[in-house]
């Protein structure tokens, strides 16, 4: 057992993570404690610059006395508890999202991507499942942004970026179920949207759903 | 593409070959970067997670306007003038020349006969280096840089208030302030981080106070906006401080205990009252008070400002007013209540810090001071003049009267950013030499005898100074083109070729002489700024001042120090001839002369200056969006097209100049700020009237002839 300290306070929390003791101020999530700790967590939806969203169901782990897995990212640490992050049955709703997430996608997404590297650690290469993928449907309009919406899987991360960090509150989330996607204003592309290219949205894409267009160009030449 | 919890994520992917972390070149926010490069060219920026200011986000300058950088006119070889053209030469060449006119020209009129330039945009080390070369190389103070002409007033303002020339806070603390009153200052524009902070804060609930003459983007986010007429802004301080005096808002205690000269002041305020203050402003008196409760009532709050403020005739004295407003009320040195003056360019903080003035050395140490000066000359073994050298104004108007010989610029496009383009034009067109080290041909490079082809931001390396004091390394992304060098290494080589031997290796160790002799800097160092920078003072120890002022100001006896100013008149007003005010200023797709962005994917977002107008004045002038106006003032006349907004207050029109067709400043005259010289770019008297390409009416021709009238 190591023990590791994080902002120890009188109120402090202990928490236990893969058998590592720490202590957290309380508010304090799992996510943030099992970073702490030094312990990785897959995640998709999340990203560290915007608020804990909960949607993508990859940072599950198993929480001693809960009945099933819990989302890391948005479970704050309760005094006492005991977390396993890679507990099977946690780590097989993760993979499994994983999976379902790019059995949608026209094809894999660019090694480099978030969700590529997240797929690859957790050890998934391809879905078993076959069906309808997005069709292409590309806007190269603006000097530097690219929308590629066939590779967008509705993390939300774009959207949150452009409302919590830039506060341009130029894009939208779209559709429903898979029909679900992004579009920037009134799907009339970024410049005739409140967009003020600042790029935080394809900063923060985990699949190059929008990217920088000098970026695209790079990966065709090599 | 980055969360904490990305997995390993490399260091270098295999899709770059060379990767940095540097500082941003475009505005005084200073952004960290992570700079990724293949095959010599960058092919894409990313904000640095733990960029203190930036925080994992930065604007479309430094996240894409990096294309600049391989644009084909780029400056790739040393050009000099040979019976009248300019044409390209090897450095020995271009070098020699310099060293000959400049040893000629100091032998037959003296030193004072030369003066040099620094850049706001260029780093602290480069600038050190320009100072030293002027200095101890050709032994003149005629040094200055471009902070002269947006945030001179500011330094000087806060010199006279507090003792030091920056912000007394950081950036952090408009995240803890309760309300935050930004003044002739356009964030998400000018600032675009710092903007979007703002913007965050006051969706949290911080409450703003903007005070402007255009409704900035801002104003829609906050409790109170505020439109004086332009040249107004002392009355505006006057009557906030005035009522927050008579509502008992003052912190008697602070006053008592950390000021001097308040009665003074308080004498002064009983002349503003916001009736008062209405009829020379145009304020409504009600929005005033509201205003001046919502700062003077809340527990924290910081000021904010740009050149809104300063490019007035009497800006510096408004600076001197916004610090009375803080001290009056206590809000100075805790959290959440910080001054903070948004600096126009990437590093005007640092190239003043650095003494490219022409009455300070480093930390603004006087000239004048024999300890300070001897110090100097022991440590560059030189004779160091004692007497002050020319500000840029003064030294276009030496140009012109013929006292004035030689300049040597680097970075900065006087022919198109300083006043008066006009009277600019004639002073460079009456030197006998003039040398330019840029990375574009551009308007001042016309009038060069030698142009040496130097770096960008993103080819160098060395550090910057933020608005909020922090010194933070640069790092080459790239190497520069062709035969281009870095300006460091070029000011080095002609100290030398100049009998000056600097003695340094790389800027590393120009920033350890700054730090050696400078005791504001004394901890400074390349290890010790590590990714995250150090806010000056930096102490020998190396710990840093994050906040000015929490217990004592930096003047003799430790009181801050109020100043009773009272509002004057700008120097231009409308009239008949020119009823209307224009302002100018910049916009989040350029940045100043354009000469980076106007060459870059920006340029498709925005590719021309337009004369905003609002509706009601367009009416009367019959001007509709998108026409061809004539603006005419007192010096000068261009031609812009009309973009009819009610961002803007009737009477007032803006424009940028960030397009040097449009040639903006060739409108602005020679009015300047009393104590710096700062030009007054923000009021100038015009007319506006459409220019009739096509007949106004064209008759409707009688049906049936088939044509469409």
């Amino acid at each position: 057992m190591s023990e590791v300290t994080v902002d120890a306070a009188p109120d402090a929390l202990r928490v236990t993570i893969d058998g590592t003791t720490l202590e957290v101020a309380p508010g304090t999530t799992i996510l943030e404690a099992a970073q702490a700790a030094g312990r990785w967590i897959p995640t998709v939806c999340f990203d560290d610059r915007q608020a804990p969203f909960g949607a993508c169901r990859v940072c599950m782990v198993a929480v001693e006395g809960s009945p099933r897995p819990l989302p890391a990212c948005t479970t704050p640490c309760g005094n006492g508890m005991k977390v396993e992050t890679e507990e099977p049955t946690a780590r097989r709703v993760a993979r499994t999202v994983v999976e379902l997430v790019l059995s949608e996608l026209p094809e894999p997404p660019e090694p480099h991507t978030e969700l590529a590297r997240v797929a690859a650690r957790l050890g998934v290469d391809g879905s078993r499942w076959s069906g309808a993928v997005h069709p292409h449907e590309d806007d190269f309009r603006h000097p530097y942004l690219a929308l590629r919406h066939e590779l967008c899987i509705s993390c939300g991360r774009c959207v949150r970026a452009c409302d919590e960090i830039q506060g341009a509150f130029a894009l939208t989330a779209t559709g429903r179920g898979f029909e679900a996607n992004i579009v920037a204003g009134l799907d009339a592309g970024f410049e005739e949207s409140t967009c003020v290219s600042c790029g935080a949205c394809a900063d923060t894409c985990p699949t190059d759903a929008i990217s920088e267009i000098g970026l695209v160009a790079q990966l065709e030449r090599s | 593409m980055a969360s904490a919890t990305t997995p390993e994520a490399p260091a270098t992917e295999d899709r770059f070959d060379r990767v940095a972390t540097t500082t941003c070149g475009y505005c005084g926010v200073g952004c960290r970067l992570e700079t990724r490069a293949r095959d010599g060219r960058v092919v894409s920026i990313a904000p640095a997670l733990d960029g203190p200011a930036n925080e994992g986000h930065t604007c479309l300058k430094g996240r894409f306007a990096h294309g600049f950088t391989r644009s084909p006119d780029r400056l790739k070889t040393p050009l000099i003038r040979v019976d009248g053209e300019l044409r390209p030469a090897s450095w020995e060449e271009a070098l020699e020349r310099i060293v000959d006119e400049l040893t000629r020209i100091k032998g037959e009129h003296g030193p004072d006969a030369v003066a040099g330039l620094a850049s706001s945009r260029a780093t602290n080390e480069d600038c050190y280096a320009m100072q030293r070369l002027m200095r101890a190389a050709i032994g003149t103070n005629n040094i200055d840089n471009c902070s002269r002409v947006c945030h001179s007033p500011t330094s000087f303002a806060m010199r006279k208030s507090f003792g030091l020339s920056g912000a007394t806070g950081s950036f952090s603390d408009i995240d803890h302030a309760e309300v935050a009153l930004l003044l002739g200052v356009n964030p998400t524009q000018g600032h675009p981080v710092v903007g979007a902070r703002i913007k965050q804060a006051a969706l949290r609930g911080c409450k703003l106070i903007t005070i402007d003459p255009r409704r900035i983007e801002l104003a829609d986010y906050g409790a109170i906006h505020l439109s004086p007429r332009p040249g107004t802004n002392a009355a505006v301080v006057l009557g906030l401080s005035h009522v927050i005096h008579r509502e008992g808002l003052v912190d008697a205690a602070f006053i008592a205990e950390r000021t001097e000269g308040w009665d003074a002041v308080e004498e002064l305020l009983a002349g503003y009252d916001p009736a008062s203050v209405e009829e020379i402003t145009g304020i409504p008196a009600a929005d005033l008070e509201a205003a001046a409760l919502l700062y003077g009532e809340a527990s924290s709050g910081s000021l904010l400002w740009g050149l809104g403020v300063t490019e007035h005739k009497y800006g510096s004295e408004v600076v001197q007013l916004l610090c009375n407003l803080a001290m009056m009320t206590g809000k100075v040195g805790k959290p959440g209540s910080a001054l903070l003056p948004l600096r126009g360019q990437n590093n005007v903080q640092g190239s003043s810090d650095m003494g490219a003035l022409p009455d300070t050395y480093t930390a603004y140490r006087s000239v004048e001071d024999e300890d300070v000066a001897s110090q100097f000359e022991a440590a560059w073994g030189a004779p160091l003049s004692r007497h002050k050298g020319m500000t840029i104004p003064q030294m276009f108007d030496a140009a012109v009267a013929g006292d004035l010989k030689a300049m040597y610029i680097f970075g900065e496009d006087v022919a198109q950013t300083d006043p008066d383009t006009a009277h600019v034009a004639a002073a460079l067109e009456n030197l006998e030499f003039l040398v330019c080290q840029e990375i574009f041909p551009n308007e001042t490079t016309k009038f060069a005898d030698v142009v040496l082809p130097a770096s960008a931001f993103l080819e160098k390396e060395g550090t910057f100074i933020n608005a909020e004091r922090r010194f933070q390394v640069v790092e080459p992304a790239i190497d520069p083109p062709g035969e281009a060098r870095t300006d460091f290494e070029i000011i080095g080589e002609v100290a030398r070729r100049l009998g000056h031997e600097f003695g340094w290796e790389s800027p590393w160790d120009a920033l350890d002489e700054v730090a050696r002799l400078t005791p504001h800097y004394a901890g400074v160092s390349r290890e010790r700024l590590g990714r995250s920078g150090l806010q000056w003072p930096v102490r020998p120890d190396g710990s840093d001042s994050p906040t000015l002022y929490d217990t004592v100001f930096d003047r003799p006896g430790g009181r801050g120090h109020f100043a009773a100013l009272p509002y004057k008149a700008p120097g231009d007003a409308a009239d008949d001839d020119f009823p209307l005010v224009l302002v100018t200023g910049r916009i989040l797709q350029h940045y100043n002369a354009g000469t980076m962005t106007r060459r870059t994917g920006n340029a498709r977002l925005v590719d021309r200056d337009v004369l905003e107008v609002h509706p009601v004045d367009a009416a009367r002038l019959w001007i509709t969006d998108g026409d061809k106006v004539s603006v005419r003032s007192r010096v000068g006349r261009i031609e812009v097209e009309a973009k009819v907004t009610d961002r803007i207050e009737p009477g007032h029109v803006f424009t940028t100049f960030h397009f040097p067709e449009t040639r903006t400043n060739l409108l602005v005259g020679q009015s300047a700020d009393v104590n710096t010289s700062c030009p007054e770019y923000k009021v100038i008297a015009v007319d506006v009237r459409p220019i009739a390409e096509q007949p106004s009416f064209v008759p409707v021709l009688a049906d049936g002839d088939g044509r469409e009238p």
